[in-house]
């Protein structure tokens, strides 16, 4: 009989959350949420869905695909940046998880930080293909060997969820940093044999607050979701821009 | 940002380990310029300092240095981006090649050095 007791009993998990409403509260605050963990396919995510949904509904945090794609859910767990909806409680049970916004970003209400800055920062480095002369339309396709896509693929895949400006320091220390992302995506295109931008970009990401900020801690390749490596693009342009600059004719497009 | 920011994380640590261990490795390279200049003005002006501080010293600065090379030269996989033959070289390939060079520069140093001494 109590064999069938403790058998039925309910797992359960407690979710410690940042809380905080800029009009009552001075600063953040956390609240312990008890609630149960009824599969072991629940990521911190459903557990935030279902505080809001069954038990606080005036908890704030952002997401939207729930399958690592479209980078809304990105916060802290335990500390570490995260995609809440890749974060399994399996993982964590049967101890308690802390999770709170992104850090290196203020804070606009609980767990939801103001992304602004990082999207100037995004929008400054033109993470779009540039030509010199646009082609008309019936000029046909710019074509692309496989080695030409396979050279910029991996800075083709983030997907701007900022786990690494929440990792990296130096942004955290001295927040003019253009910061990881934002440089990876400049590689990206860069180096994309379609692009003719990369005099438009170098101004911004060879400046002392772009690529020479960057001291290597490479925390932020560490918890890049999708396998990118910021780091890797960073210390690259690093050596890029430096031959450009010394070598003969290394100014060339 | 706090400040025990650093201690958060091995990774964190690490990295500021790496960036510390360049400060003693400096003092100890200003000392070695300094004992070049006095080795320039002959025997006489050359007194190496022989304390027992001095050595632990210089052994802490070459455990330093060496994780600090050691560290950097792993880094050139990440950063060189070489083609051989219209195909990238392998990061592996380029690490171990530096480690390779790395070697075998202290080889003909120690060499050169001990030639000089005999």
């Amino acid at each position: 009989m109590a064999e069938k007791k403790s058998a039925t009993k309910e797992k359960r998990i407690t979710i410690k959350t940042t809380r905080f409403d800029p009009d009552k509260d001075e600063k953040p605050r956390l609240q312990s949420y008890d609630i149960p963990f009824e599969d072991e396919s629940m990521v911190v995510l459903d557990a935030l869905n279902h505080i809001k949904n069954y038990v606080d509904g005036s908890l704030s945090y952002r997401w939207s695909c729930r399958m690592g794609i479209c980078g809304s859910c990105g916060m802290m767990v335990n500390g570490t940046p995260k995609l809440t909806c890749n974060a399994f409680l399996r993982d964590y049970w049967p101890k308690p998880i802390v999770v709170e916004p992104l850090t290196n970003f203020p804070i606009i209400r609980d767990l939801v930080i103001d992304m602004d800055d990082f999207m100037h920062k995004l929008k400054s480095v033109k993470p779009w293909i540039i030509r010199k002369q646009e082609l008309p339309l019936g000029a046909g396709e710019h074509r692309q060997m496989p080695a030409q896509i396979e050279e910029f693929r991996q800075f083709s895949q983030c997907i701007n969820c900022m786990l690494c400006y929440a990792a990296c320091p130096v942004y955290g220390l001295d927040d003019t940093f253009l910061g990881p992302a934002a440089i990876a995506l400049a590689r990206r295109y860069n180096l994309d044999s379609r692009d003719q931008g990369l005099k438009q970009r170098l101004p911004v990401i060879a400046q002392p607050e772009g690529v020479w900020e960057c001291s290597f801690v490479g925390e932020c390749s560490v918890v890049c979701p999708k396998g990118v490596d910021p780091a890797k693009a960073i210390q690259q342009t690093k050596l890029d821009t430096t031959l450009r600059f010394t070598l003969p004719y290394g100014n060339r497009d | 940002m706090p400040s025990g920011w650093w201690l958060r994380k091995r990774h964190y640590f690490l990295y500021v380990v790496r960036e510390f261990t360049a400060l003693p490795m400096a003092l100890w390279l200003l000392w070695l310029l300094y004992e070049i200049k006095s080795a320039g003005a002959g025997p006489a002006g050359y007194q190496p300092p022989r304390s027992i501080a001095f050595v632990v010293f210089s052994v802490i600065c070459f455990a330093f240095a060496t994780y600090h090379s050691g560290t950097f030269l792993k880094l050139a996989g990440v950063i060189m981006h070489v083609k051989v033959f219209d195909r990238p070289v392998p990061s592996k390939v380029i690490v171990l090649t530096m480690f390779g060079l790395w070697a075998l520069a202290s080889l003909v140093i120690g060499a050169v050095l001990i030639g000089f001494a005999k």
